[in-house]
């Protein structure tokens, strides 16, 4: 059983699946969109065994163990990379997030009329592909080579399928994100240079990290240490995907273009890839750098949280609003992985699957409001709780939860996060909570106004969602209020890794990861 | 002093191995003059023939080295064949299956793309074959007579293959143009060797490089002023800037399966040719080669790059963006002395861009309408909904050359980057990676112009057909670029390989 290499099946089935969807004729749509929810639930299916049996002890004496390890050779030795994948409580997190925002993005796009769907689902399940190995990579090539192939699926979804000004969008997107992830290449290279055992594994990397070098004399002025530079590389590549705020400016545009199928596990997923990289690759990592940088980052942090909110103030189109509390939120999970305690990540990796939830289902309720009313304009929506009770429900719950209602998902992570940032310096919270406050204010405006006021023309006569619409969002629903008020096993897996990565991200000298057969264990 | 040569290892004296050494170079010579006999007997109507004995003979010369590839590796001390002018290892062999390869992709687009412009005639092939030989030749030249000898063979047959429309001003302007400017790099790269001559006494490589390394030939301005011509020359047929000024022009003017042939085959040849010499032949001299190579290779990428963006046709913006990949490549080459992955790098690099960039160039020729190239930015447009598997391959060629994983051209710049951080060219690779996000501009234009909806009032362009030989090329470029950018090994392993076995080695 164990030879059975689940993670690549997880990883190359939806591959597979869009590969068999080019040998459907096209206008077949049902066969399409019934092998692509397929697909996507046996995925989804797959991960739920994989994460149920996690318990089973991984490989021990290695600074970061992982469950279902496969590990073979990918480009030999002068290169020395590896096809390593591995599950950790982080990953499998991730991956569950993964699965099911794919296969909800699956059922949206089942039900609309979507022009050249095999195109589409072809597209969405390469995405899932990339985004999963991205998750799994064990290994840092291997890593990056699935976090720049991510862009081609992304980018020919949004450029053929989003509204008229994808264009620029698109492009906005694709450079910003490039010439990131260029430089954390070039940083990659050199880690895996200046490392003794000369190899790009993430493991061998964490136990058997490269000095850390001189500062770069610049004509006389000393700059950082080439290890300072490589942990900036990191830094900028993740900060424009999470983004925080000098580096956010594509997201915005991008999630108005977006189509709403698209957006669902755009939002969902793909955004906190930037965080996922920042607790695994780049604070553990660099532990010294990080801590160098640290009140940088959380700087950044409570920026963007602030101007996140103000901006979603400001704006009068919903799904801008909604991408700028999105940037928002995800300067709460930022803040929380650079407290660089047990709390603040813990409450990072809850958050991340929590926000994941929440903003999959804002943009999905939005996206029926959108194609019911034909705009998205906040000042022509007005009134709809009459014309639709049940998603009027729905809208409630999503939007207590997204400004944080205790009972609620969002509470839990982003109590733990709170708590961690007040552990690392008292004011954090109090400048946090000021997003937060504001976070009430324009989700409850939006939900107000486009509820309770009086019809407008656009919203007269409006349908209510239906059935299958409604059974996509009970799901979510069901979710937000489960982990709201039982969060322990969500907490529990994400305490899996928590520690590790708190370890590993307060310097090479921690004793934890001293291999067992030095400690004098038997054997 | 003698006494000094005696007892280095001298080349092998000629024997019947030479002409075994030579062999995929003298059947592709032999073909070559064969054709042209075929060429009188054979009726206009039937031309397609002399193509499918082109296919045939390139084929042969690609078996035999396969076949000396195993044999070289089986007999090491079996090194230059005819005194040592020539070159029997590895490094050689690697370039000719690059070279062959894309012989072969480009006769078998040739028939169509010539019929429809009205061009198809027998010298074609006996040129194509004619140009193959002269780069292959170059590829394992080890001597400078050599050398020369090949790149005027190529040089000629491409000067006459570039004005082959002969009713089409712009194809004229491009053999002319090309002659011009080629004959002052043959100048150049002549009077560098003459000096090198002067300075060391002879012609052989092996024996260049042991003069230099044993200190017989003191290295005074002289030496350093025939390397420098030296590398004019062969930048030159590179096209790196700023030696670059005929590419775009005659990239144009040249028809485009001739466009094809010579944006990948010349650069291969003449970047082995340029290793050959430089890395392994003045390795001693690297401090000071160093700075030049450097400089050429900065200024290509910045150059190419900006240059391609204000592009408006696709086989220019082809040329500017081929005079950047050399810069990319120029990376590796200046990293090889300190890291053997610098010359991996590069021949991995030259082997995935050919393939890629023979695959784009092969979209445009089995595209291209009746007596026109379709080369206008405008005359893609909307491609992707006429033909989705034309566009989506045109998309994969050109995410390979923008750098994307997961194909080839992602590897690529990741070996070369790779050995300039190892060999501590940082600004090198940071100079890389800046160009290479300009890059994504003009590489994902054509493919946002490829999939957006074509205009209702535009002209409407009458695409050709893909036929069965075109679908063939496109669709084996397309597996060679992912194939190779997944399963890295298997060429990464043929690169090593050839690294490793390159003449001369002191």
């Amino acid at each position: 059983m164990t030879n059975i290499p689940w993670l690549s099946i997880v990883i190359f089935l939806p591959l597979t699946a869009s590969l068999a969807l080019q040998l459907v004729p096209g206008r077949a749509r049902g066969l399409i969109k019934g092998l692509t929810i397929a697909a996507t639930l046996a995925t989804a299916v797959l991960v739920a065994c994989l994460v149920a049996n996690m318990s089973g002890s991984p490989a021990q004496g290695t600074p970061l163990p992982l469950h279902y390890d496969e590990n073979q050779s990918w480009i030999p030795d002068p290169v020395n990379a590896h096809y390593h994948l591995g599950l950790d409580g982080l990953a499998a997190w991730m991956l569950a997030l993964n699965a099911g925002v794919f296969l909800l993005g699956a059922l949206v796009v089942s039900r609309r009329d979507v022009d050249r769907m095999k195109l589409f689902c072809g597209l969405l399940l390469l995405t899932e592909t990339a985004t999963a190995g991205v998750i799994l990579a064990a290994d840092m090539l291997l890593f990056y080579f699935f976090w720049e192939a991510m862009l081609i699926p992304l980018y020919f979804l949004l450029s053929n399928f989003g509204s008229e000004k994808r264009g620029r969008a698109t492009l906005k997107f694709i450079i910003f994100t490039v010439a990131g992830s260029l430089l954390m290449l070039l940083a990659i290279i050199y880690l895996k240079v200046n490392s003794p055992a000369n190899s790009f594994d993430l493991e061998v990397l964490l136990r058997t990290p490269g000095p850390a070098g001189d500062a770069v004399n610049f004509y006389g002025i000393h700059l950082f240490t080439p290890q300072q530079f490589a942990f900036l590389a990191f830094a900028i590549a993740f900060a424009i995907k999470l983004p925080l705020v000098p580096f956010h400016t594509w997201l915005p545009d991008l999630y108005e273009s977006c189509p709403p199928a698209a957006l669902v596990f755009f939002a969902g997923v793909v955004s906190k890839l930037g965080a996922f990289g920042f607790i695994r690759y780049a604070i553990t990592l660099f532990p010294g750098p990080v801590h160098d940088f640290q009140w940088l980052l959380l700087t950044l942090s409570v920026i963007t949280i602030i101007y996140g909110a103000l901006m979603a103030l400001s704006e009068s189109d919903i799904k801008r609003i909604v991408a700028y509390a999105s940037i928002s939120h995800l300067g709460v999970i930022g803040l929380g992985i650079f407290a660089l305690n047990a709390n603040g990540i813990n409450g990072a990796i809850i958050q991340i699957v929590n926000h994941g939830i929440i903003i999959a289902s804002l943009f999905l309720v939005l996206g029926i409001i959108e194609q019911r009313t034909g705009t998205r304009d906040r000042h022509e929506l007005a009134g709809l709780e009459k014309q639709m009770p049940y998603l009027y429900f729905f809208f409630l719950v999503i939007t207590l939860a997204a400004l944080g209602m205790p009972g609620l998902n969002s509470f839990a992570g982003e109590f733990t996060i709170m708590l961690g940032a007040f552990q690392t310096f008292w004011l954090l919270p109090v400048l946090a909570g000021i997003g937060v406050v504001l976070a009430c204010w324009y989700m409850l405006r939006l939900h107000q106004g486009l509820m309770h006021e009086p019809l407008q023309p656009r919203t007269d006569g409006v349908r209510d969602i239906s059935f299958v619409e409604g059974w996509v969002l009970v799901p979510l629903i069901a979710l937000m209020i489960g982990i709201g008020v039982y969060p322990k096993p969500v907490g529990d897996i994400a305490n899996l890794s928590t520690h590790q990565y708190v370890t590993l991200s307060s310097g090479p000298d921690a004793p934890a990861f001293t291999p067992i057969a030095n400690s004098g264990g038997p054997g | 002093m003698m006494a000094l040569l005696a007892a280095v290892p001298t080349l092998t004296p000629p024997t019947g191995s030479d002409i075994v050494g030579l062999l995929p170079e003298v059947i592709l010579g032999g073909a070559f003059v064969i054709l042209l006999l075929l060429d009188l007997i054979t009726p206009a109507s039937r031309r397609t023939w002399l193509a499918a004995f082109s296919v045939v003979a390139i084929v042969a010369a690609f078996g035999t080295t396969v076949w000396g590839w195993f044999d070289a590796y089986n007999n090491p001390h079996v090194h230059g064949v005819f005194f040592g002018a020539f070159a029997y290892d590895r490094f050689g062999l690697f370039i000719n299956g690059v070279l062959l390869t894309s012989a072969l992709l480009v006769v078998v687009i040739s028939p169509q793309y010539l019929n429809r412009r009205g061009l198809h005639y027998g010298e074609y092939y006996s040129l194509i074959l004619a140009a193959t030989t002269g780069m292959m030749l170059l590829a394992g030249a080890a001597s400078l007579m050599v050398i020369f000898l090949s790149v005027e063979l190529l040089s000629i047959s491409l000067y006459i293959l570039s004005g082959f429309s002969r009713t089409d001003e712009r194809s004229q302007e491009a053999a002319l143009k090309y002659l011009l400017l080629g004959g002052f790099a043959s100048a150049f790269l002549l009077y560098g060797m003459a000096l090198v001559y002067g300075e060391t006494g002879h012609t052989q490589l092996e024996q260049i490089a042991i003069a230099i390394h044993s200190g017989i030939a003191t290295v005074d301005p002289l030496l350093l002023i025939g390397v420098v011509l030296m590398l004019v020359g062969f930048a030159f047929k590179v096209s790196a800037a700023p030696f670059h000024m005929w590419t775009p022009d005659v990239y144009q003017g040249a028809p485009t399966s001739v466009t094809a042939f010579m944006s990948v085959a010349t650069k291969v040849a003449a970047f082995a040719a340029l290793i050959r010499v430089f890395s392994f032949a003045f390795p001693d001299l690297y401090p000071q080669w160093q700075t030049a190579v450097v400089f050429v290779c900065i200024l290509s990428m910045v150059w190419g790059n900006l240059a391609a963006l204000s592009q408006t046709s696709l086989k220019r913006m082809l040329a500017y963006s081929g005079i950047a990949q050399a810069g990319y490549i120029l990376i590796g080459v200046a990293s090889s002395p300190h890291d053997a992955g610098g010359t991996i790098g590069a021949l991995f690099y030259l082997a995935a861009y050919s393939l890629t960039n023979l695959g784009a160039f092969a979209v445009i020729t089995i595209m291209s309408g009746r007596g026109e190239d379709l080369d206008r930015y405008a005359s893609i447009r909307g491609l992707a909904h006429r033909r989705p598997y034309v566009a989506a391959a045109m998309a994969l060629f050109m995410l390979s050359l923008a750098g994307f994983p997961p194909t080839a051209g992602f590897f690529g710049k990741f070996l070369v980057f790779s050995a300039a951080i190892k060999s501590g060219l940082m600004p090198l690779a940071l100079w890389g990676i800046a160009t290479s996000a300009v890059s994504i501009f003009y590489y994902l234009r054509v493919v946002l112009l490829m999939y957006a909806k074509p205009d209702a009032d535009a002209k409407s362009y009458e695409w050709s057909k893909t036929t069965v030989s075109g679908g063939a090329v496109v669709a084996f470029t397309t597996a060679g670029t992912l194939v190779f950018g997944v399963f890295v090994t298997l060429l990464y392993t043929v690169a090593t390989a050839a690294q490793q076995g390159a003449l001369p080695r002191l």
